[in-house]
């Protein structure tokens, strides 16, 4: 027999301002399962499980807790009655120690009312060694430990706060594949001490791996439910997309017609060392490392972004001065999408002004122009890159990250760059956003822009690129034709 | 539970709102308050509507706007400036002791004092970007040198003779009778020359939108090629500039230059420019806002004056109670208490 129903949900909708974003979608997990949570950027899962875990407040429909219906009013109460919510981006505090992060909002106290370190410390090492992280020191501050580790130390919190449902939602973006595979480990450990999971992931292999049945979302409807063991990652992406699956990208028509827009010589930080990087016209070089492997600062360096000690950068032959700034990159032909769209759009700000924000400098030297003519330029560059909702007036905070992505890519537009430099292209997207983006960067190159992906994905450099550059600790270890090269050719090369 | 339904907006930014009021009533939250306080003091006392004390309230308001202007830049970079009252002092005092002590020409004093004021902005702004110190203890280091020299230069003693030019500023009239009566302040027209200027500035130019645009992400203002430094300079430097501007103003309108700063300058300022919407964290707000919290203020603190049997001694209590209810309703009507009860 099934296992009984921790959570039941009956017709949730959820309206945001002019957008549906959840529409009579029912959704329930048993006892001991691992659920998982499909569906395109958009789709409304990250909106049902906000709601589950209590920060939306407002919706219609009914939540049934054991059983029960309930109203939760705040994260708190929704932990208080054992759902705890681990967020795409941690929430952990780096310089307090593990033990403290592990306590973090109820620590524990001596009969004085004084904070009981000791105790914290033997619970918090305790705890660890059980789920298999005796190597970790609880003393030590948090932040000398990788991203998985953190993510480790913030699923234990909620386990002790008395979770008994898990939210994670995409958790293993940032992780290293090790460290994915223990997390893997985690939860399995979870399922058997009798929790239940809801695994939001964009990653079909660790869904197909880790789930026992899976909901798939799309344009905030419920499309289906389905068994683990009745499918296939095939009919989960056919549901996903709602069509057939195409997996093939347009065909590589790249030639390479030796014009170096981008050249890096020697080039040298704390992170990296006697880096050397060409970018061709026409050509995708993908920059391909393992987290912390320098490939990220070394983006920002070359977009003025980071400060270097010695080497030098060219652009179209023009050699940058040492200590360029990234008005001076822009100004040159460079353009650069960061890793992280929170750090680098205005979420406040209405999509055409983020459009528009890079190019002021070539509108006015003191006065800008009408907003119209900023509206006018802003809007082809938003209609060529797809995003959706298309309104220009907009603020891109209200777009799912896949929209806010393309935004990110269509504010280089309106005066196109020379090189486009873009870290982690499809982070966190679905099957259908991601083709879309890696679609857009294909079209580049194939206007004779030089483009340079840098990403920790292997998959990411390994469908766009024409070119592989693999860093390792700060150094160039490995430059490759992408022809029949797999993953673990690049994973073992790290 | 019934969904949220508003009218579709055209206005970007627009956040949550309250429940089914329509944006008119929630956007201009301070507008409203405003005009509540207009309408209650008009009935709570006698003289509040009568054109001299209009008058008597633009012209308490004005000095405070001088300041506002500047802290409006300052705040919309999420940045504070906690320095004018002390620059504004030094500005004053260096004017008038040039004028005086050294009796050089005029409109030297009178520069010289206003390029007093620029420098220590721009000093801050240098020290805080450069050496990455928070502007809050930046510019409080910078208001006790301020402070300091003013005290240093005037040797504790009050100048009473003013530069003319300082003296029209502050409380000259233009428009009189052939009697040189009635008239209109010139201090007003200053005041509104700078807000004028600054609404221009943050509306129209490029400075204008790096400066909201810094306020409202440093990093994505980085990553858009704007340098942050040189905004947070240039809004420091015209905060020097309009608190020595307000200090010479000041000070031609009270007659005389003081030995020490009015610390009450500082936080009055603050609060009128907050009022009016502009957000302490940065990237919101404008000159229209500070323009409308500056009338709250002014019509408040004149207000209160103007009840009559009202005990004096409970003024500042009374105060601080309706800007607390104004500073909620503010809050409340223009939707900032936040869906996302993360941030």
């Amino acid at each position: 027999m099934a296992a009984p129903l921790v959570i039941e949900l009956k017709h949730i909708s959820k309206r945001f301002e002019n957008i549906q974003a959840l529409d009579a979608v029912d959704f329930d997990l048993r006892q001991g399962e691992i659920h998982a949570l499909v569906g395109e950027n958009g789709a409304g899962k990250s909106t049902l499980m906000r709601i589950l875990a209590g920060i939306y407040t407002g919706y219609e429909g009914d939540y049934l807790l054991n059983g029960k219906p309930v109203q939760l009013q705040s994260p708190r109460e929704a932990l208080s009655r054992g759902i705890g919510m681990i967020h795409q981006e941690l929430s952990v505090m780096p310089e307090l120690s593990v033990a403290e992060n592990v306590f973090l909002g109820r620590q524990l106290t001596t009969p004085f009312g004084l904070l009981d370190w000791r105790k914290m410390n033997r619970i918090a090492q305790e705890e660890l060694a059980k789920i298999g992280f005796d190597h970790i020191n609880v003393r030590d501050p948090l932040g000398n430990y990788s991203l998985g580790t953190q993510q480790v130390v913030e699923v234990l919190r909620a386990i002790l706060s008395g979770a008994q449902v898990l939210i994670m939602d995409e958790p293993t973006t940032a992780l290293s594949p090790p460290e994915v595979e223990r997390l893997m480990q985690l939860i399995n450990v979870l399922r058997q001490s009798n929790r239940s999971i809801i695994y939001i992931s964009h990653f079909l292999d660790e869904v197909m791996y880790v789930s026992d049945r899976i909901t798939v979302l799309r344009d905030g409807r419920k499309v289906t439910t389905l068994d683990k063991k009745e499918t296939n990652m095939d009919e989960v992406i056919s549901f996903i997309l709602g069509r057939e699956i195409n997996a093939k990208l347009p065909e590589a028509t790249h030639q390479t017609d030796d014009h170096t827009l981008l050249e890096v010589r020697d080039l040298t930080a704390d992170v990296f060392s006697h880096v050397n990087l060409k970018v061709e016209q026409g050509e995708v070089v993908g920059l391909y490392g393992a987290i912390g492997a320098g490939h990220f600062d070394l983006a920002r360096a070359i977009f003025g972004m980071y400060r270097f000690d010695s080497g030098t950068i060219k652009v179209d032959g023009k050699p940058f001065p040492k200590d360029f700034s990234a008005r001076y990159a822009i100004k040159n032909g460079l353009a650069y999408a960061t890793e992280s769209r929170r750090k680098s759009l205005f979420m406040e700000e209405a999509i055409y002004r983020n459009v528009m924000m890079p190019h002021l400098q070539r509108l006015g030297r003191v006065f800008l122009p009408q907003p119209s003519f900023e509206l006018e330029k802003a809007r082809p560059q938003i209609a060529l890159t797809g995003v959706h909702p298309s309104d220009p007036l907009n603020p891109v905070g209200q777009l799912s990250g896949g929209n806010q992505q393309k935004v990110a890519i269509a504010r280089w537009l309106p005066f196109p760059p020379k090189v486009f430099m873009m870290a982690e292209p499809t982070r966190g997207m679905d099957v259908g956003a991601k083709n879309e983006v890696l679609t857009i960067l294909r079209n580049f190159r194939n206007e004779g822009y030089g483009v340079l992906v840098i990403s920790s994905e292997p998959e990411t450099v390994l469908t766009v690129a024409d070119r592989i550059v693999v860093m390792s600790h700060g150094n160039v270890v490995a430059e490759l034709e992408n022809k029949n090269i797999d993953k673990d050719v690049l994973m073992r090369l790290l | 539970m019934t969904i949220q339904t508003s009218p579709r907006s055209d206005a970007p930014a627009a956040p949550a709102r309250v429940r089914g009021l329509p944006r008119w009533v929630t956007t201009l939250a301070p507008v409203w308050t405003l005009v509540a306080l207009f309408i209650f003091f008009g009935i709570a006392s006698p003289s509040f509507l009568r054109p001299l004390n209009i008058n008597n309230i633009l012209v308490q308001v004005s000095t405070l706007a001088i300041f506002g202007t500047g802290m409006t830049f300052v705040l919309l970079t999420g940045e504070i400036d906690l320095g004018i009252s002390s620059t504004a002092a030094i500005s004053g005092m260096f004017a008038a002791y040039l004028f005086a002590t050294l009796e050089l020409q005029e409109p030297i004093p009178l520069f010289a004092g206003l390029l007093v004021g620029t420098l220590l902005g721009l000093f801050s702004g240098i020290i805080c970007t450069r050496f990455r110190i928070p502007t809050f203890m930046g510019t409080l280091a910078i208001s006790f040198i301020g402070s300091g020299l003013t005290t240093y230069v005037s040797k504790g003693r009050t100048l009473t003779t003013l530069p003319d030019y300082a003296r029209f500023l502050g409380s000259g009239r233009i428009f009189t009778d052939e009697a040189g009566k009635g008239g209109f302040p010139f201090i007003v027209i200053v005041a509104a020359i700078c807000l004028f200027i600054a609404y221009v500035v943050l509306r129209y130019t490029r400075f204008g939108r790096y400066v909201y645009m810094t306020g409202a992400s440093k990093s994505a203002a980085r990553l858009a090629g704007v340098n942050t430094n040189t905004i947070l300079v240039a809004v420091l430097t015209i905060s020097g500039f309009t608190a020595g501007l307000a200090g010479i103003v000041g000070m031609g309108r009270l007659g005389s230059a003081q030995p020490d700063p009015v610390p009450s300058y500082l936080l009055d300022t603050i609060s009128a420019v907050v009022l009016g919407g502009t957000a302490l964290t940065g990237g919101r707000g404008g000159i229209l806002q500070t323009v409308i919290g500056l009338l709250i203020y002014g019509t408040l603190r004149n207000g209160l004056d103007n009840i009559p049997g009202i005990d004096i001694y409970l003024k500042e209590f009374i105060t601080g109670l309706v800007l607390v209810v104004a500073l909620v309703v503010n809050v409340v009507f223009s939707g900032r208490a936040a869906r996302d009860k993360t941030v």
